[in-house]
């Protein structure tokens, strides 16, 4: 060969090496960080005796498992299954005994007294007693653990004392009506004081409760390992097991952003159970046998658009209304969401029992709509947006991608051309939640969606009270309507201050709606989607009626691999 | 003969042995070339640093819980003080530097580690898919190259235009595709990762099939430019077949424009690993960087873009070594 | 061979010049030559195409690419809608045509920035002093290192989204790869000693680029910036794929992709064909720069 034969080696020894490498290390396994397959404790034998349940979330990752650190829906979701309440819900809103077995509330609703049931322990060998109550309450209460959620509920406690070993005093600075179902929220769960003790670090990587489950391992971006609480006592009064740990040993919390991934993972039988089911995926899965669903609305307040009310063009009550009657909600709800959920016309969410429907309150009428904006001296220019002094009808309605799922996207992007019918130039800015916040914080919106999930209807008095106009020092309020009526407020008040009268507080809150709905300041859409979509061989599941999370206690059987 | 990358002639020293010489001013040219790395490094670090500081949300929300956190005056400037951002900018800069030069990359703010704990497990899960990634495509290449320069003119035609298509798909689009073919309709691979190899293959697909198509139309012209050089006439009158013209001959003009971009591969790899770790569900160094720059963890924004930074350099260093191997005698 | 590597590795696409570039090599004669011409002219309609779907969209798609029709929503390919319609109801053929224009212009925009600054970073290592031109390469060698997609993250979490922000984003991350191919070209023209000559004669740099070295840079140049237009524009649509690129409800091919995904059990339509038109785009694209790239091949190599 004429070639020099080094060159001609060193090339044979570079071609060696790639096809050696392609072919020899797949079977290698990968190095990559995670529990591994939980399949792989064996094959046919496994049929019916599977303990391990596969759970893929869509929620974003919490970056603290301690639900009384910030306080959002990710974190509820996987608290719960470690954490319990002082008390629970059941179906029909009722407070009902969990971690307390009774209660009583003073006359003047200034002071609540709580017993606790007998003999609970958390998983760190910690008594349940009055003082674990007394240490939850002042953690939340601190600024340094840096709690958003949890702090509100508990804003008007004053202090927790001592009636004996198991029963513990709550004083407040005012009545809040609302304070057991703040109790039976997952960001004002009860955790062991012992372990509350610890760095926040160390409790955010495992908080120690009293639940069926606790927290083994976490893997960043990957899963949360729980395991079994063999020692478990205390189910709510509704669960179905009352007594003894649970049925399943291990569940494998993943997290799974993309939703058709995810549904890809329950097809395959990768995943046994995941939330956050899109419509499409739900109108799959009711065609498909093998999948089933479970509805479970969260509770609060219902997705609406708030209208800013604060400033040009909104402050205009005929302009509000002319928006609303601009947009046909109830053609995008049906397309878009394909019969997985009904228009909602209330503020509160479809599962509190002081809801009221308002149909007549939000019709779709364009020509009523022209002629309010009409009537307003709205002009309509040459590209069909409306002018008045100069100034454009401009709309400004940032959205968060963190807060809104894709078919609400579409729902936006269908009024914005409905809206646009009628001379409204709406501009749709999508943000990450930083970005969102700012906008809002700087008043830099017309339209705003902004989920609010809180038990009972209290939620109205944060979201409509004048108060909540006013920001914290992080910028952040919660009234992005910016309604400020006074008749409202005293409603809210009074309520906020009925402790001992059930019926009487709803009826406030009905005639608080009425006056939300008359003032046109908001928009319902649709209750809070919470679709959870399950193998059909996952018999027990059930959704807690608190704000609606996955409870594996009563889990009895899961289907083969 | 064009070795494929730009001709710049090497600067030796005058005087002394050429043997000498050439020992030397490697050296020299090994020594200056990890200054101009250390310098690149630091150009970044402060590129990044300045974009940061111009993000909108505070940090000190960001340190407490998130964005519309309820958290109070005294809580917010004890975390700004706790975290220097109280300080005059060019301090901070200067605090960033002295702490980087002692290898501490400072504390997330969103998980209240050192970024380092941070960023250790997801390396390798990000390195490892990178890696896979590579090799898958520079096998695919190297086999779409020889095909397209080979003596079946039908075949070559298919595999030109086989590679071109493979450059222009989107790496996103790819991997649904992927998805929806491999895994929901055939069921044989898993659409999620699961931590095994056989989770491995989709994602590492979707990655390297475009890079593939790049390696392989760069090689494919190294290759004919080559083939049709005076040099691999003769050697084709003296009787050379044309496989062994390719292997012997052609390949290692094909390869060294290919090992040249290495260093923009690695950059599109950690672009695109962003992406598909999000669709496969796979931890990874990429969504840790997108959840970080949405939750306006600075530190760990830094901290990535430093390790990205950092591993692009090295990648390049050992490219030009590997080229220095292949092209032996531009040496 | 080069003491700087990460400053001469080439960037992604064609070709260095001097060398016989595209296909497969040599003149073909009679039916070869012919089917070239055909492909030829089959290019150029493409390219045409695409164009005019960027300009005047509504010469190839007459209809509304925003009128909604929630009744309409999901229609298989055919019939009425080529393409199908989206979740919406809209059009897709009207959406994919009309979404050509912030495509193309992304695509060009950007690749204009990237150029120019790429062109004035070469321009100043290439002929600039040793430090300049170290001081320089360090500076590309930064931005060569630091990640295309973060770059895009922090500047629009920084501005906004927005196409605006997209096209700078691309354009300044594209920008190193033009810098050191000028910078190359320079060194080039340099060694032919037309330059030193100049600069012996004292003529004034701007001359000397003017005339000496841009003649022999554009050719490798815009062979590069073609390839770098389709790169954009698949940049362009990750980013709006995550959400980031132009507002709702603009008909941009990533942001389709991105509801594609969501929808996909309810229409294959929603993905296939945004995602055909992107790869068409890169193919026209692609093809073009080595057809530009062959034709300037020989001319002002060294």
């Amino acid at each position: 060969m004429l070639n020099s034969s080094r060159t001609s080696t060193r090339q044979r020894a570079l071609l060696s090496a790639v096809a050696l490498a392609a072919i020899a290390p797949l079977a290698l396994s990968s190095c990559s960080a995670g529990g591994g397959d939980n399949g792989a404790s064996g094959g046919a034998a496994e049929q019916n005796t599977r303990t391990t349940l596969t759970y893929a979330t869509g929620d974003a990752e919490p970056e603290c498992l301690d639900p009384h650190v910030g306080g959002n829906y990710p974190q509820a979701l996987i608290g719960s299954q470690f954490l319990e309440n002082l008390v629970s819900r059941d179906k029909d809103g009722k407070i009902i005994p969990w971690l307390a077995s009774s209660w009583s509330v003073a006359k003047d609703g200034k002071s609540w007294e709580i017993t606790l049931k007998d003999g609970v322990k958390f998983t760190d060998g910690t008594a349940l007693n009055w003082e674990a109550v007394k240490a939850n309450v002042e953690h939340l209460q601190n600024p340094k653990t840096g709690s958003s959620t949890g702090y509100l509920a508990f804003a008007k406690i004053k202090s927790v004392e001592k009636v004996s070993e198991n029963v513990a005093k709550v004083n407040m600075s005012a009545p809040d009506s609302a304070l057991l179902e703040s109790f039976s929220q997952p960001w004002n769960a009860i955790q062991s004081p012992t372990a509350l003790k610890r760095s926040q670090e160390e409790n955010c990587a495992a908080p120690v409760g009293t639940g069926p489950f606790m927290v083994k391992s976490w893997t960043k971006q990957d899963r949360v390992v729980l395991t079994r609480n063999e020692n478990y006592t205390s189910a709510p009064a509704d669960a179905q097991k009352q007594s003894g740990p649970a049925t399943l040993t291990q569940i494998d919390w993943r997290f799974i952003p993309d939703s058709a991934t995810r549904y890809a993972a329950l097809q395959s039988g990768e995943v046994d159970v995941l939330d956050n089911a899109q419509p499409d995926n739900i109108k799959a899965a009711s065609a498909a046998s093998g999948i089933e669903e479970l509805d479970a609305p969260r509770p609060g307040a219902s997705n609406r658009l708030e209208l800013n009310s604060g400033q040009a063009p909104f402050n205009d009550q005929k302009v509000r209304e002319a928006f609303i009657r601009s947009v046909d909600v109830d053609a995008a709800v049906n397309s878009l969401f394909m019969g997985t959920t009904k228009r909602s016309t209330s503020a509160l969410s479809s599962v509190e029992p002081a809801h009221q429907d308002q149909a007549d309150s939000y019709p779709f009428d364009l020509e009523a709509a022209n002629k309010l904006l009409d009537e307003a001296g709205w002009v309509k220019g040459k590209d069909g947006i409306r002018e008045k002094d100069g100034k454009k009808l401009t709309v400004r309605f940032p959205v968060s991608t963190n807060q809104s799922i894709p078919a609400e996207q579409s729902l936006f992007e269908q009024l914005q051309a409905g809206a646009k019918q009628a001379g409204f130039d709406v501009k749709i800015s999508l943000l990450d939640l930083p970005s969102w916040y700012e906008a809002l914080g700087k008043n830099e919106y017309e339209l705003v969606s902004a989920p609010y999930t809180k038990v009972g209807p209290d939620v109205l008095r944060i979201l409509f009270h004048s108060s909540g106009i006013k920001p914290a020092p992080s910028g952040y309020f919660a009234n992005h309507a910016q309604i400020n009526d006074p008749a409202l407020d005293k409603l809210l008040d009074q309520a906020s201050a009925t402790v001992d009268d059930e019926a009487k507080r709803t009826e406030l809150y009905k005639q608080a709606q009425q006056i939300i709905a008359q003032k046109q300041v908001i928009l319902p859409l649709y209750d809070q989607q919470n679709h959870y979509l399950l193998r059909s061989g996952v018999k027990g599941l059930r959704a807690l009626p608190t704000v609606s999370t996955p409870s594996f206690l009563d889990v009895q059987a899961l289907p083969a691999k | 003969m064009s070795t494929g990358h730009g001709a710049n002639a090497v600067m030796t020293k005058p005087g002394s042995g050429r043997a000498a010489t050439h020992r030397k001013s490697w050296w020299v040219a090994v020594a200056v070339r990890l200054m101009g790395a250390v310098i690149a490094l630091w150009l970044v670090a402060t590129l990044a640093f300045v974009v940061l500081q111009a993000l909108p949300g505070g940090p000190a929300e960001a340190a407490l819980g998130g964005p519309g956190s309820q958290a109070s005056a005294e809580a917010l400037q004890a975390a700004r003080e706790q975290y220097g951002l109280d300080r005059p900018v060019l301090v901070q800069y200067g605090h960033f530097l002295g702490q980087l030069m002692q290898g501490d990359l400072g504390t997330s703010y969103s998980q209240k580690k050192p970024v380092a704990d941070v960023m250790g497990p997801l390396l390798a899960p990000t390195l490892t898919l990178a890696v896979w990634a590579l090799l898958a495509a520079w096998v695919l290449a190297l086999m779409t190259a020889m095909v397209a320069t080979g003596s079946s003119r039908v075949a070559a035609r298919l595999a030109s235009a086989l590679e071109l298509v493979a450059s222009v798909l989107p790496g996103f689009w790819l991997a649904a595709v992927l998805i929806i073919v491999f895994a929901t309709q055939l069921g044989w691979f898993p659409p999620v990762s699961t931590g095994t190899a056989r989770g491995l293959v989709l994602p590492v697909l979707a990655l390297a099939i475009p890079l593939a198509g790049y390696l392989s139309q760069t090689m494919r012209e190294g290759m004919l430019n080559a083939l049709a050089s005076p040099y691999a006439l003769a050697a084709r009158t003296r009787g050379e077949s044309p496989w062994g013209l390719r292997v012997r001959h052609a390949l290692r003009h094909g390869l060294v424009p290919g090992i040249n971009l290495s260093g923009w591969a690695f950059g599109y790899l950690i672009s695109g690993a962003v992406v598909i770790e999000t669709v496969f569900a796979r931890p990874g160094l990429g969504r840790a960087l997108l959840t970080a720059v949405t939750g306006r963890d600075v530190p760990l924004v830094l901290g990535v873009t430093l390790a990205s930074a950092l591993g692009y350099v090295l990648v390049t260093i050992a490219a030009d070594a590997l080229v220095r191997l292949v092209d032996r005698r531009a040496a | 061979m080069s003491q700087n590597p990460t400053f001469d590795a080439a960037g992604p696409g064609p070709l260095p010049h001097g060398r016989v570039a595209g296909g497969n090599g040599g003149a073909g004669h009679g039916i070869s030559r012919i089917l070239r011409r055909i492909a030829t002219a089959a290019l150029a309609l493409c390219a045409a195409l695409i164009l005019l779907a960027a300009l005047w969209p509504q010469l190839l798609a007459p209809a509304d690419p925003l009128a909604i029709n929630p009744s309409s929503a999901f229609r298989t390919p055919g019939g009425e809608h080529l393409f199908g319609t989206d979740e919406s109801g809209r059009d897709l053929y009207t959406r994919v045509v009309h979404g050509a224009r912030s495509s193309v212009l992304i695509g060009v925009a950007s690749t204009l920035i990237g150029v120019g600054l790429g062109a004035v970073l070469g321009l100043i290592t290439g002929l600039g002093g040793r430090l300049l031109d170290a001081a320089g390469s360090r500076l590309v060698d930064a931005m060569l290192a630091f990640p295309t997609l973060l770059l895009a993250l922090l500047l629009i979490a920084v501005r906004g989204p927005g196409i605006a922000t997209v096209i700078v984003a691309v354009g300044l991350s594209s920008a190193p790869g033009y810098a050191r191919l000028l910078r190359s070209e320079v060194r080039r023209a340099s060694r032919s000693g037309h330059v030193e000559a100049a600069r012996m004669l004292g003529k004034s740099p701007a001359r000397i680029v003017a005339v000496h070295i841009l003649p022999g840079a554009v050719g490798p140049l815009l062979a590069v910036a073609t390839l770098g237009v389709g790169q954009a524009i698949v940049w362009a649509s990750a980013l709006g794929y995550l959400g980031l690129g132009a507002p709702p409800p603009a008909p941009e091919w990533g942001a389709m992709l991105n509801a594609g995904r969501t929808y996909i059990g309810s229409g294959w339509w929603m993905t296939v064909f945004p995602g055909l038109a992107i790869v068409a785009v890169g193919i026209v694209v692609t093809l073009l720069g080595r057809r530009l790239s062959a034709r300037w091949a020989g001319r002002g190599a060294a």
